[in-house]
C-alpha cells in the first residue's frame, strides 16, 4: 500500500524530464512548425558557455530553429557518438575530430556537406579540404591549428642558453640543444619532454622527405625503416638524457596538461598545438615562446608545414534536417557574430575575413598564435589527408613499442617492426 | 554485546589490548583518510597550484573554487544533485521493493526451474555491460525514455540488481525457519510471512541494500552518460565532467571542490543508514 | 552435551501420514504459485531489459559490427580470432592475477576489520564511516589522479623511501613490473564494500550463541572457528562469489589509472578494458561481444565450482 505508493511516486519523479531541455527551446522536436536541432560538442565549462552563448544568438535570429544542447567531455564523448549512431539518434550537428572523421565518414555515418551547400570559399587555403576523404566533404574546418614547439625562455636564459633560431634549425639541432639543457642544468631540467610517439612530429619529419604518414587507400605512407630511422634518433635523445626516463614518459603520457613535465617546468620544450597556448601558459602561470618545429635541411620554408583542422563541423547523414544543419555550420564558420562571441577558443577561424575581424579582440596569446599562422603560411605543404579508419592507433602503438625499446626489453627494429605489423593490422580491419 | 566485557574486571592485560586495537585502528584510519584529505585541501587551493604544490599544508583557504564550481555550469550546481537524488532514491525505492520479492521467492519458496532461474539470474551479471549497452539503449529509444530518468530507474523496480537479490537470498537463508513455521501455524499466507516475519528481520540486508543502491547510483557514470543527453538532466558525475577537458585545460579546483560537495550527501547516508545495519536478531533469537 | 548443540536442535522430527503427504502436496502447489507471483517483477524485468540485449550481444558475437553499419554474420570467426590475439592472452594473464591476487586479500582484510569493529567500542560509527570512505571515493577521477602521484616518480611512496635512504628511480603506476600491484592495491583500499556486508552478517549472529560458549568455557579463537565462521559462511560465500565476479570485470579503476590505455605496455590491460578498446575505440563490437561471451563463461565456471565448494564449507540453518 505504501510501498506501491512509493512505486508510482519514484516512476512518476523518474520519468519527468526536468528543465526546458537544453535552455534554447524543448527537445529535438520542435515547436509546432518549427524545426528542431540536437547539436553535440566536446569541451570544457568555458567552450560549454560559449556555444551557449552562440547558439542562443543564432536561435534569436532566426525564428523557427530550436536547437537542443549535448555537451560532453573528450573521452566520453566518443562513447556517446557511437552508443547513439548505433541507435540511431546521431545528433544533427556533431563537432568531429581528424583522429575519428574517417571511421564515421567512410562507414556513411556522415553526410557530404558540399552536395548541401557549405560555404568555405572564404577559406584560408589548405583548409577548404580539411574534412574530404575520397572526394567527399565530411566535415569542416572548425579551427586552424598547427604544430609548434614551446620552450621555457626563462629557463634557457638561466641556463645561459641561447633560444635556436627555428627558421634554420635541425632536428639534430633539436637534440643537441636537448642534451646542452640536461647538462647545463644537472639534470634538474631534462631538454625536451619526448616526442617519440608524437604523430605530427613524426609527419613532419617524413613529409620532409617526400613521405606521409597516411596514403589514399587506406594504407601507411612509409616503411618500416623510416622507423628505425626514427627510433634510432629517439635513442640517442635517452642515451643523452636529453629526454625523461621510460616511466616518466609512460605517466607524462597519460596526465592532464596541467600535470606534464613540461607545464611543471621539468623539461624545457615540448611540442603542442598552437591553439593550447593558452591553456598552457594559464596552467604554468607564465609565459612561452614557440617555435616552428625544425626541418632536415635547415630552412623553414622546406619544413612542409600545414594547417590542421583542431576540431570539425559534421552533421550526420540520418539527419532529418541537413539544410538547417548546414545552415547553422555556415553561420558558425562564416559570421563574425559567432566568432566574436568564442574568438579562438577552438582555434583560429579559417575564414580570413573573420579572423582578421576578431584580431582586437583576442587575448594576447591568441594574437600572437594569430601572427605565427598567418607568418607560416609561405612554409605549408599539402594539408595531409585525414587519418584512415584504425589510423588513430598510431600514436598509442608507437608509444607501446618505444616505450618497450626505451626500457630496454627491446630493440629498435624489432620495435618498428612489431609497430609496423600491428598498424597495418588496425588499418586493414 | 557488551554486557559480557563490562561483565569481567578490566585488567592491565585488556586495557593494553584495547589500546594496541585503538592504535591499529588509527593508523589504518589515516591511510583510509589521506586521499580524502587530499582531494579536501587541493579544493581550497587555486586549479594552477593544485598539481605544483606537494604536501598537505595549506597557507590560505581559497573559496573561490566553491563559489566557481557552484556557478559556473549552466545551472547552480544543486541542480544536478536534486537531480541524483530524483534518481536515487527512485533507485533505492526499487531495489528495496523488487528484490526482497525475488529474494523470498528463491530463499523461501519451492517451485519449479527454481534453480534455472537463480543461474540465470547470477548469469545476468556476468556478461561485460559494455556490450549490452547498445542492444539497451535500443530498447529504451524504442521506448522513447531516452533522456529521462527511467532508464536508470525503472529497471530498479525490476530487481535488476542481481546483486541484491542474491544479499538478501543469503541473508534470508540464515533466519531460521521456525520463524516462518511459527507465523504458518498462525495462518499467514506466504504475504504475510513474508512482510511480518522476513523484512523485519532483513534489516541489515535491507540497510545494506539502501546504502550501497545510494553510493553506486550516486557514482553512476556510463549509464547517465549515454541516457541523459540534455545538460538540464545531468547528474552529479556528468556534471562533474564538465569542468574537465584533456585537450584544453580542465578546472580542477572547481571539480575537486563539487566532489566534496557531493560527497557530503553520500556520507550522510552512510551516517545515517549504518544505524540499521545494526539492528537483527542479535536480540530477539527465539520468539 | 554442549549447550550450542543443544540450542540448534529446535526442530523435531515426525513420521509422515497420508493427510501430511497431501497437505504436503498442496503446499507445494501453493509454494509454486506464490514463487512466480513474487518473482514476477525479476521475470519482467528479465525479459524486458536484460534477456533480449543478453540474446543480442551474442548474436552480435557472431558478427563484423562496427557500430555505425548493419552487422553482418560471420559465424565463429571473432572467436577464431581470439586464439592467435596475443594481446587477450595478455589481458587475461592481467585479469587473472588481478582475481586471483586482489580477491582474497580483499576479503580477509574486510573480515579482519568488521571482526575488529563488531565489539561494541567507543567511536564505532566514525571508525566504521571512515573504513567505508575509500569506497565512496574509488572509482573516481580525483582518486585516481591521487593515485598517479602517490606513485608516480616523485610521488608520496618514493619520497617516504628516500627517507629510509632506500633509491627510488622508478615510478610504479608507470613501470610495468609495479603497475598492476598498484591497482590490486587500490582495489585492496576499497575494501569498504564487502567489510559492511561481513558487518551485517556478524550482527545477525545470535548473540545467546555465544553466551552459551562462553558458560561451557569457550576461548576467543573457539568461539571465532565454531559460532563465527559457520554462522558467518553464507556472507563469506556471497562476498567471495560476487568479489571474484566483480573482480574479472573490472573497469574503472584501470581505465582511470591508465588512462584507457591499459599502459605501460599492457601490464593493466584488465580483459574489460581490451574489450572496451576493441568495441568502442576500434569500432569491433563483434569481437568485443565475443570476448564478452568468453568472459561470461569463464566466470561462469567459476562460479559454479564456488557453489559446488560451497556444500563443504557453507553452512545453512535451512
Amino acid at each position: 500500500m505504501a510501498s506501491l505508493g512509493a512505486m508510482g511516486a519514484g516512476l512518476g519523479l523518474a520519468g519527468c524530464s526536468r528543465g526546458g531541455g537544453g535552455g534554447t527551446g524543448g527537445g529535438g522536436g520542435g515547436g509546432e512548425d518549427g524545426v528542431g536541432l540536437t547539436f553535440t560538442w566536446w569541451g570544457n565549462e568555458v567552450r560549454n558557455a560559449n556555444t551557449s552563448e552562440m547558439i542562443a544568438a543564432y536561435v534569436e535570429a532566426n525564428p523557427g530553429i530550436t536547437i537542443e544542447e549535448q555537451p560532453g567531455e573528450w573521452a566520453s564523448y566518443w562513447d556517446r557518438l557511437a552508443t547513439q549512431t548505433a541507435g540511431n539518434t546521431a545528433p544533427d550537428v556533431i563537432q568531429m575530430d581528424m583522429a575519428y572523421i574517417s571511421e564515421y565518414g567512410q562507414r556513411g555515418a556522415l553526410l557530404d556537406l558540399a552536395e548541401h551547400g557549405i560555404d568555405v570559399s572564404g577559406f584560408v587555403e589548405g583548409t577548404e579540404a580539411s574534412g574530404d576523404i575520397e572526394g567527399k566533404n565530411y566535415g569542416v574546418n572548425a579551427g586552424i591549428n598547427t604544430p609548434v614547439i614551446m620552450v621555457h625562455a626563462d629557463l634557457l636564459e638561466e641556463l645561459g642558453i641561447e633560444m635556436p633560431d627555428d627558421t634554420t634549425w635541425t632536428w639534430d639541432d633539436w637534440l643537441e640543444l636537448a642534451t646542452s639543457i640536461s647538462e647545463a642544468s644537472g639534470g634538474d631540467v631534462i631538454g625536451t619532454s619526448t616526442f617519440i610517439s608524437n604523430d605530427s612530429m613524426l609527419s613532419g619529419w617524413l613529409r620532409q622527405q617526400g613521405k606521409e604518414l597516411f596514403v589514399p587507400g587506406n594504407e601507411p605512407g612509409f616503411t618500416v625503416d623510416d622507423i628505425v630511422t626514427w627510433l634510432e634518433y629517439h635513442q640517442q635523445f635517452a642515451d643523452a638524457g636529453a629526454i625523461p626516463s621510460p616511466s616518466q614518459i609512460t605517466e607524462d603520457s597519460s596526465v592532464p596538461l596541467d600535470q606534464s613535465m613540461f607545464v611543471t617546468g621539468r623539461t624545457a620544450m615540448s611540442m603542442w598545438w598552437s591553439n593550447q597556448l593558452e591553456a598552457v601558459e594559464a596552467a604554468a602561470g607564465k609565459e612561452f615562446a614557440f617555435l616552428r618545429f625544425p626541418s632536415i635541411a635547415g630552412d623553414a620554408l622546406q619544413r612542409k608545414a600545414w594547417y590542421k583542422a583542431s576540431m570539425l563541423w559534421s552533421v550526420s547523414a540520418r539527419t532529418a534536417h541537413p539544410e538547417e544543419s548546414v545552415a547553422l555550420i555556415n553561420w558558425l564558420i562564416n559570421s563574425t557574430e559567432a566568432n566574436e562571441i568564442q574568438l579562438a577558443e577552438r582555434g583560429i577561424p579559417a575564414n580570413s575575413e573573420v579572423a582578421s575581424a576578431i584580431e582586437p579582440l583576442l587575448s594576447d596569446g591568441q594574437q600572437r598564435v594569430l601572427t605565427f599562422i598567418n607568418d607560416i603560411v609561405p612554409e605549408l605543404g599539402e594539408t595531409p589527408i585525414a587519418p584512415p579508419p584504425g589510423g588513430g592507433q598510431l600514436s598509442p602503438l608507437l608509444l607501446r613499442y618505444a616505450t618497450d625499446m626505451l626500457f630496454g626489453n627491446i630493440g629498435a627494429r624489432e620495435a618498428a617492426e612489431g609497430f609496423y605489423d600491428e598498424l597495418t593490422a588496425a588499418l586493414g580491419a | 554485546m557488551t554486557e559480557l566485557a563490562t561483565a569481567r574486571p578490566r585488567t592491565g592485560a585488556s586495557i593494553a589490548r584495547s589500546l594496541a586495537k585503538h592504535l591499529l585502528l588509527i593508523v589504518a584510519s589515516l591511510a583510509m583518510i589521506y586521499p580524502l584529505v587530499w582531494l579536501l585541501v587541493s579544493s581550497l587551493r587555486p586549479t594552477e597550484v593544485i598539481f605544483r604544490t606537494p604536501g598537505l599544508w595549506l597557507n590560505e583557504l581559497y573559496i573561490e573554487n566553491y563559489i566557481e564550481g557552484w556557478t559556473a555550469l549552466a545551472r547552480s550546481f544543486d541542480w544536478y544533485i536534486v537531480n541524483s537524488a530524483i534518481v536515487v532514491v527512485g533507485a533505492i525505492a526499487g531495489n528495496l521493493l523488487s528484490c526482497s520479492l525475488a529474494a523470498y521467492a528463491f530463499a523461501r519458496l519451492k517451485f519449479r526451474l527454481r534453480n534455472l532461474w537463480f543461474a540465470i539470474m547470477l548469469m545476468t551479471i556476468m556478461l561485460p555491460f559494455h556490450v549490452v549497452v547498445v542492444p539497451q539503449y535500443i530498447v529504451f529509444n524504442n521506448l522513447g525514455m531516452v533522456n529521462t530518468f527511467l532508464p536508470l530507474v525503472l529497471p530498479k523496480f525490476l530487481a535488476t540488481d542481481a546483486f541484491f537479490v542474491f544479499l538478501m537470498v543469503q541473508f534470508i537463508r540464515g533466519i531460521p525457519k521456525e520463524l516462518d513455521e511459527a507465523a504458518r501455524i498462525d495462518g499467514a499466507g506466504h504475504l504475510r510471512i513474508f512482510g511480518q516475519v522476513m523484512i523485519p528481520l532483513m534489516v541489515p540486508a535491507l540497510a545494506t541494500t539502501a546504502i550501497f543502491t545510494f553510493i553506486w547510483t550516486w557514482s553512476d557514470f556510463f549509464t547517465s552518460l549515454i541516457y541523459l543527453t540534455t545538460p538540464d538532466m545531468y547528474t552529479v558525475p556528468i556534471a562533474l565532467s564538465s569542468f574537465l577537458d584533456a585537450t584544453s585545460g580542465s578546472n580542477w579546483g572547481a571539480m575537486f571542490a563539487m566532489s566534496i560537495v557531493s560527497l557530503v550527501p553520500m556520507f550522510l547516508a552512510f551516517l545515517f543508514g549504518q544505524k540499521y545495519l545494526v539492528k537483527g536478531i542479535a536480540t530477539t533469537g527465539g520468539k | 552435551m554442549s549447550a550450542i548443540s543443544e540450542l540448534s536442535k529446535l526442530s523435531t522430527r515426525r513420521a509422515l501420514s497420508p493427510e501430511d503427504r497431501a497437505a504436503r502436496r498442496k503446499e507445494a502447489s501453493r509454494d509454486n504459485k506464490a514463487g512466480y507471483l513474487f518473482l514476477l517483477p525479476w521475470l519482467v524485468g528479465l525479459f524486458a531489459f536484460t534477456l533480449g540485449p543478453m540474446l543480442a550481444s551474442l548474436y552480435l558475437s557472431m558478427t563484423d559490427y562496427n557500430l555505425i553499419q548493419t552487422p553482418s554474420f560471420i559465424g565463429l570467426d571473432n572467436y577464431a580470432r581470439m586464439l592467435d590475439d596475443a594481446r587477450l592472452h595478455q589481458s587475461l594473464r592481467v585479469t587473472f592475477t588481478y582475481v586471483v591476487v586482489g580477491v582474497p586479500l580483499q576479503l580477509a582484510f574486510a573480515l579482519a576489520i568488521a571482526l575488529l569493529l563488531d565489539k561494541g567500542m567507543r567511536g564505532l560509527p566514525i571508525y566504521r564511516s571512515i573504513f567505508y570512505l575509500p569506497s565512496m571515493l574509488g572509482g573516481s577521477v580525483a582518486i585516481a589522479l591521487l593515485w598517479r602521484q602517490i606513485f608516480g616518480t616523485t610521488g608520496l611512496v618514493n619520497q617516504v623511501l628516500q627517507l629510509f635512504g632506500v633509491p627510488a628511480t622508478t615510478g610504479y603506476v608507470s613501470d610495468p613490473q609495479y603497475a598492476l600491484w598498484t591497482l590490486i592495491l587500490l582495489h585492496v583500499w576499497t575494501f569498504g564494500s564487502p567489510m559492511v556486508i561481513f558487518l551485517a552478517g556478524l550482527r545477525q549472529i545470535p548473540t545467546m550463541y555465544y553466551e552459551a560458549a562462553s558458560l561451557d568455557g569457550a576461548g576467543r579463537l573457539k568461539k571465532f572457528l565454531t559460532i563465527t565462521m559457520p554462522l558467518l559462511s553464507p556472507i563469506v560465500f556471497f562476498n567471495l562469489v560476487l568479489q571474484i565476479i566483480g573482480a574479472f570485470q573490472s573497469f574503472t579503476q584501470a581505465y582511470v589509472v591508465s588512462n584507457g590505455t591499459g599502459g605501460p605496455s599492457d601490464s593493466t590491460l584488465f580483459f574489460t578494458l581490451y574489450l572496451y578498446e576493441r568495441g568502442f575505440t576500434n569500432f569491433q563490437m563483434g569481437y568485443a561481444s565475443a570476448m564478452a561471451w568468453v568472459l561470461l563463461v569463464i566466470i561462469a565456471a567459476f562460479t559454479a565450482i564456488n557453489f559446488f565448494a560451497a556444500k563443504y564449507w557453507v553452512f545453512y540453518d535451512d
